[in-house]
């Protein structure tokens, strides 16, 4: 993992009218780590990737993608600067086939615009087979796809874009055993590619293997920060439960946690 | 398990989505079969399939622009209108230059193009729900005819002669020429929906807007192309329809806002948009007007043909009613299978 950031957000805040859903938010992503984004429902996790995917405009703050600053994104602007996210099922098109959703917005075409579809079948079929995902023709609809199927018809989509930055908002949401463990596999492939990815999950467990390091998220606040080397994914749980009850890290791991901001002490 | 895996790859062809245009390709066989039986000497007669050529295109050109609009979950009444305003601009601008010009076959087009593109923009831009906005802008261009027209017809015979009418509504090869387009043009915009980037975006902001904006498409931008599309074919299908009559007449699309739409209805495109066919429109547009016809050559009066359309319209949603229920089935069964797969794989 190198030191490099790929991606920086900071001093973010949003607003939603009175509601304020961040707070100043400093946070980073470096080449080749997996950040696990973590907190409570309502601690500002997702609102944080859209902004870095730019659904939602920050009040304040700015991001920097690959030394560039930017007040606000695009979604069009995150995917050619390298980002894409993926959401349980909310970016695919479930009545259309499999490679038409991998190039969605993206199609190869000639120059007035004709779709090159066997160009693109072949590229999908390339992309799906280093996920050893090609149990189903590539014409398949994909409302005929498992969820975690579906998920790693999105992260085939990252690879053919060559993403160089991937937002995983719940992907294991509503998933069997045996499909979210296929879907932290599809995450580890992404890593081995020299990839980066930011993955969002309630679940402590599903986010523990696949994280190189925890940014835990409460109240629209960043309050701390770890490697995993430095915890067991029982730790990790206790630290969630003392910040959801006491809004602070248990005294113990404070010597762990990487984020110290004036604010926090 | 393994055998459920092999059947998937071999399950391409029930997944493909062309089971639909069979059933409606069957429906509009099983009417003509009904009035061939019913009156075989005006079924065998080929006059009764050039006026049938003659007079689809009223209908079917504007619900192919129309199916545009529909798949992307929206929809658009005011083409009824515009069918008259294009015309409108064109019968004007012929009195005013004594001739019947290209210009003014421009001019009427421009006129079409511009009323769809403030559809669009009402319901871009204004978020106004394009059924309340088609529905404002129905009455609005209509009323401009109106008022233009004090309810008078045009005529234009004198200009029968001309260039302009022989190359929209003359014959050639024993055909009329407004089928030849209306045969193009369900071709060029065949091509667009499946085979161009646009018509992919119109599928895709149908079938998941939220997911189209995520991946960058300008969402916007192409509901307001296709609205503009839509009102110039709509105002091409009035001035084929003028030059038919060789009469302007102010009420001229009234009848086919109905029609149209149900045409696409009848063709397979839901409503709901993200799914339909160019194909499935053009079957539906001919089943309507061959109802009309049949029922008019069977001797019985014209008041049955709406019970007839409303009875095949029924019978055809029907029917799709029950494919797609079947198809939903059959998606939560490939779900299943998929998911045990993913699972055999991982264990």
């Amino acid at each position: 993992m190198s030191t490099k950031n790929i991606v920086e957000m900071r001093n973010i805040v949003k607003r939603f009218g009175s509601v304020v859903a961040l707070r100043g938010v400093d946070f980073y992503v470096r080449e080749n780590e997996v950040v696990g984004l973590v907190g409570d429902n309502g601690a500002g996790k997702s609102t944080l990737v859209k902004i870095l995917f730019g659904i939602h405009a920050p009040d304040e703050g700015e991001i920097i993608i690959k030394g560039m600053k930017f007040k606000k994104l695009t979604p069009k602007l995150a995917y050619e600067l390298g980002i894409v996210l993926i959401h349980q099922e909310r970016t695919l098109c479930t009545n259309h086939p499999i490679w038409r959703n991998i190039f969605m917005g993206r199609e190869i075409t000639n120059k007035l615009g004709f779709l090159r579809i066997d160009d693109m079948k072949k590229i999908a079929y390339e992309s799906l087979s280093q996920l050893e995902l090609t149990r189903m023709p590539v014409e398949t609809p994909v409302k005929y796809l498992s969820g975690g199927y579906q998920q790693g018809v999105q992260i085939s989509r990252a690879l053919v874009f060559e993403a160089d930055l991937v937002i995983l908002d719940e992907p294991t949401v509503a998933l069997s055993l045996a499909e979210t463990q296929r879907v932290l596999e599809y995450v580890n492939e992404l890593k081995k590619k020299g990839k980066s990815a930011v993955f969002i999950s309630h679940n402590i467990y599903h986010v523990y293997p696949v994280a190189d390091r925890f940014v835990i998220l409460d109240k629209g606040r960043v309050v701390a920060e770890f490697y995993k080397e430095n915890l067991t994914p029982e730790d990790l749980t206790e630290i969630m439960i003392s910040i959801a009850r006491t809004g602070s890290v248990p005294e113990k791991y404070k010597e762990l946690n990487l984020y110290r901001k004036s604010q926090l002490t | 398990m393994m055998t459920a895996i092999h059947e998937l790859k071999g399950v391409r062809g029930i997944i493909s989505d062309y089971k639909l245009q069979v059933v409606i390709t069957a429906i509009f066989f099983a009417i003509w079969f009904a009035f061939y039986v019913l009156n075989p000497s005006a079924f065998t007669n080929p006059f009764t399939y050039t006026s049938l050529m003659s007079i689809s295109p009223y209908t079917i050109i504007p619900a192919i622009s129309l199916t545009l609009v529909i798949i992307t979950g929206e929809i658009d009444l005011s083409f009824s209108s515009i069918m008259a305003l294009g015309p409108l601009i064109m019968a004007m601008t012929w009195q005013a230059q004594g001739e019947a010009s290209l210009l003014g076959v421009i001019l009427g087009l421009l006129a079409g193009l511009g009323a769809g593109l403030f559809n669009g923009i009402l319901i871009t831009k204004l978020g106004i729900p394009s059924l309340i906005a088609t529905i404002g802008t129905t009455f609005l261009w209509r009323g401009v005819v109106l008022v233009a027209t004090q309810g008078f017809s045009i005529p234009l015979g004198q200009y029968r002669d001309s260039m302009v009418f022989s190359a929209l509504v003359g014959w050639l090869g024993g055909i009329p020429v407004q089928f030849l387009w209306t045969i193009g043009l369900a071709i060029i915009f065949w091509l667009i929906l499946n085979r161009h980037r646009f018509g992919a975006y119109i599928y895709y902001i149908g079938d998941n807007r939220v997911a189209a904006q995520m991946v960058g498409i300008n969402v916007d931008r192409v509901l307001i192309s296709v609205y503009a599309i839509h009102g110039l074919i709509a105002a091409f299908a009035g001035i084929i329809n003028t030059l038919g009559m060789a009469t302007f007449w102010p009420t001229l699309g009234d009848i086919y806002m109905l029609k149209s739409v149900s045409s696409v209805v009848i063709g397979g495109t839901p409503v709901t948009g993200g799914l339909g066919t160019i194909y499935g429109t053009f079957i539906g547009g001919l089943i309507l007007e061959f109802i009309e016809m049949g029922v008019l050559t069977s001797g019985v009066t014209g008041f049955w043909i709406r019970l007839v359309h409303g009875v095949v319209i029924i019978v055809a949603l029907a029917a799709q009613g029950i494919l797609r229920r079947r198809e939903i089935i059959r998606a939560r069964v490939m779900r299943l299978i998929t998911t045990q797969a993913t699972q055999q794989s991982t264990s």
